[in-house]
């Protein structure tokens, strides 16, 4: 067994857009800075590439006692095995307890291969990180203050997963699960310019052009209210097959009466199950930028609305932190109405006139009593 | 046979040999299975299915060898009798269809997490490649041993799909093998073992493909990993590139460039081959040329290999300390509950306070203080008639819920 006992401190991986810390950088500085003042450890942000001296600074005003940085102009544009290879030589001269990354992306095309390579563990997905202790039943052995990475695991449950003899403990966070702290200008924190030694080296692979995608048209973490659909939406109440059009352009009027009505930015979402199906009908209304949960966005709005939805745990990681949940299904034992903090066992072509004329004329509306 | 026409063809046996290696995962069928009273769960009585990313990485696979040539082989891990269903259905397809499939299976090799699965995985590509090595030694061996003994090795490699029809072939189509022409006299034994050796150093050019994710949990992790495990094997870097939408091998089939997606930015990435590409759900293969097509299929193996090939740790030759749950760095630990159930208000059914109470008396007894909204739930039914008859207590409504959604 390895001694570890001088790897220290929580590092996080901290990425810039457009000038400024990205808002999952600031999601995993919280992270961070929650298991580092556990640990009674310093929390140490990490960021690779052109910084300017503000940006950094940024790193400390959302939580980072220190930050190291490291621009070599090898590191613009990004490219995977430099990074790699600078984050290796990084982590292996300093030693830290546990280094975080975003799981986007860059996380998922850098963090892997590090973890690799220094031998180590990776745990991905996570969605919550605590500091706690682990029983190994067969080496009948105690491990404390370790990296408690709390993950849905094999689309069942949540496990806990720990790296319990391998340093640094290495995780990615999920986006959407850590709530940026509150900026601190105030807050004290030193910087340090970081030279790589490893020299030039040669590369079996070259950037070519790198290019601005358009901004996805949807972006559902900012908004406040959503509303989601899923397969249920196929049927009504009775059992009969319906347009799936008719339940989106409810809930496309609902999504505009509320933002008229309370002035909150409220969007549509999906599940994957919906987008999976390729629907005719709903062709170009609602694509990946609207799909809620493990493979699409996390979110945790005010508001969210699940019409339809079963709530496969999958679905459920993606958005049981909103602050409100109204599911909306005629079967009683959906998992969605278990976690719903209003169930309504309901036909969903019901509910959503009389939720509309609600916000609309102050009423249920018109019963329509089909015959 | 004129010097361009000659050497165009030594380029064009020598290249058109790719191994193409397609990593699949098979995962549980249905996404909402629910845990038992432990929180274990029972996988082997589970349904397990392809892990529905990896479909582009099959379609990416069959992509290059429609426009390059080679041979396509699918490897896995897991039980056998579980994944062997799996590959076998992606024979049938004549499309998108895989020419070889591999399965390591071994009891030391569960449990793993993504850093020993990378592990094991890589070991198994190296061998996978080194198997089509050994095959083309094992015909340099025979070159000098009779025309008998050579046809009799060739076509008994042939038959194992470990031969391009460049080096031999029974297909009546492709009489310019290298065994034929050395059988007939064409070519003579030094000049087909130049030939040959050059093969060996192209087979080294292999093309690993994978999915983005599997549906069952894992974020992505185990591609790139398997680049960084090949890389460890061979001792050289074997680089990768994730997300990928697009590509396109280059002409002299020694590079290849792919177009990635990295959040908000899109990447072009020159690779030289051997690499490994992770395919994004968004790739759709273009459409080859026929007549490239028609030229490169003279130069891929036999065909489909009918049965799964089955490795276990041994066969491999992968370290066992690094394999399994043994080898795995991180330890799952108790499974949890998802969160404690809410406070539930049902429209039409729960009973709610509708002003604020500092306390209501009753029998000498306070209860109390109560908020709007609260639940009423829980006190004695003469209270309950007393708050309803009054008015402070009734049913949650549509509006009440619009009320509390948007307050």
């Amino acid at each position: 067994m390895s001694d570890y006992s001088d790897y220290k401190d929580v590092w996080v991986y901290l990425q810039v857009e457009d000038g400024s810390l990205s808002r999952e950088s600031l999601e995993v500085l919280a992270a961070g800075r929650k298991v580092a003042d556990k640990l009674n450890q310093k929390l140490i942000g990490v960021v690779l590439g052109p910084a300017t001296k503000e940006t950094l600074k940024q790193a400390i005003t959302y939580g980072a006692s220190k930050v190291i940085y490291c621009n070599d102009e090898s590191l613009t544009p990004y490219f995977n095995l430099r990074y790699i290879d600078v984050l290796t030589e990084l982590t292996t001269k300093r030693k830290p307890y546990a280094f975080i990354f975003v799981e986007n992306e860059l996380g998922r095309d850098i963090a892997p291969r590090v973890a690799y390579r220094l031998n180590t563990g990776l745990a991905t997905g996570t969605i919550e990180l605590d500091i706690g202790e682990f029983f190994n039943a067969l080496e009948k052995k105690k491990y404390e203050n370790l990296l408690v990475q709390i993950r849905p695991d094999f689309g069942t449950r949540i496990a806990k997963i720990f790296t319990p003899s391998r340093r640094p403990q290495m995780a990615t966070i999920r986006p959407g699960n850590f709530i940026p702290l509150e900026p601190d200008t105030k807050r004290r924190g030193s910087y340090e310019e970081y030279k790589y030694e490893g020299g030039q080296g040669s590369y079996p692979a070259v950037v070519q052009d790198m290019k601005e995608l358009p901004k996805p048209k949807v972006d559902l973490r900012e908004a406040k209210v959503i509303i989601s659909l899923g397969l249920g939406i196929l049927k009504d109440g009775k059992g009969n097959a319906r347009n799936p059009r008719e339940a989106y352009d409810f809930a496309v009027k609902l999504k505009e009466v509320i933002q008229a009505k309370y002035n909150l930015k409220a969007e549509l979402g999906a599940t994957r199950a919906l987008l999976y199906a390729n629907l005719k009908e709903l062709e170009g209304l609602l694509t990946h930028d609207n799909q809620v949960g493990q493979t699409g966005v996390t979110v945790a709005p005010d508001v969210y609305f699940a019409i339809g939805i079963s709530g496969s745990i999958q679905h459920r990681v993606g958005m049981q932190k909103s602050k409100k949940i109204v599911a909306v299904n005629t079967d009683p034992g959906a998992p969605m109405l278990k976690i719903a903090h209003y169930p309504i066992v309901e036909d969903l072509y019901d509910f959503m006139p009389k939720m509309i004329s609600m916000l609309t004329e102050g009423n249920e509306g018109r019963k329509i009593v089909a015959t | 046979m004129h010097f361009h026409k000659h050497y165009a063809y030594i380029m064009y046996i020598l290249k058109s040999i790719m191994l193409i290696i397609t990593l699949l995962k098979g995962v549980p069928s249905k996404t909402t299975q629910s845990a038992s009273l432990t929180g274990i769960l029972n996988r082997e009585s589970m349904e397990i299915v392809l892990n529905p990313h990896d479909l582009k990485a099959v379609e990416a696979a069959d992509y290059i060898k429609r426009r390059v040539g080679g041979k396509t082989i699918a490897l896995t891990m897991g039980p056998e009798g579980k994944l062997s269903p799996i590959v076998r259905s992606l024979y049938t397809a004549e499309v998108y269809g895989v020419d070889e499939s591999i399965i390591l299976s071994d009891r030391k090799m569960a449990g793993a997490d993504t850093l020993a699965t990378a592990y094991a995985v890589a070991n198994g590509v190296k061998t996978a490649v080194e198997r089509h090595l050994n095959a083309v030694d094992e015909i340099l061996n025979t070159v000098d041993s009779g025309k008998d003994a050579l046809l009799a090795k060739a076509d008994e490699l042939y038959k194992q799909n470990l031969l391009p029809n460049s080096i031999y072939s029974n297909l009546p189509a492709v009489k310019d093998s290298i065994v034929n022409r050395l059988v007939n006299g064409e070519l003579q034994s030094d000049a087909a073992k130049g030939l040959l050796e050059a093969i060996k150093l192209e087979l080294g050019r292999f093309i690993v493909v994978a999915g983005i994710k599997t549906t069952d949990g894992e974020t992505g992790s185990v591609g790139p990993q398997v680049a960084e495990g090949l890389s460890e094997l061979y001792g050289r870097v074997l680089p990768h590139a994730t997300y990928v939408e697009h590509f396109e091998i280059e002409a002299d089939l020694e590079h290849l460039v792919a177009d990635r997606v990295l959040g908000q930015v899109s990447q072009r990435l020159r690779m030289a081959i051997p690499c490994l590409l992770t395919i994004s759900d968004e790739y759709e293969p273009a459409l080859p040329n026929p007549l490239e097509q028609y030229l490169v299929r003279r130069n891929n193996y036999m065909g489909k290999t009918s049965a799964p090939i089955v490795w276990t740790a041994n066969d491999i030759h992968a370290d066992p300390l690094r394999l399994g749950l043994g080898g795995s760095p991180t330890i799952v630990g108790p499974g949890i509950d998802v969160g404690k159930p809410p406070v539930q208000k049902m429209v039409d059914r729960s009973l709610v306070f509708f002003t604020h109470l500092d306390k209501v008396e009753l029998d000498g007894k306070i209860y109390g203080p109560f908020d709007k909204g609260d639940l009423a739930d829980g006190l004695p039914p003469q209270l309950m008639e007393q708050l309803r008859a009054n008015g402070s207590v009734g049913q949650f409504t549509v509006q009440a819920l619009v009320e509390e959604l948007f307050a």
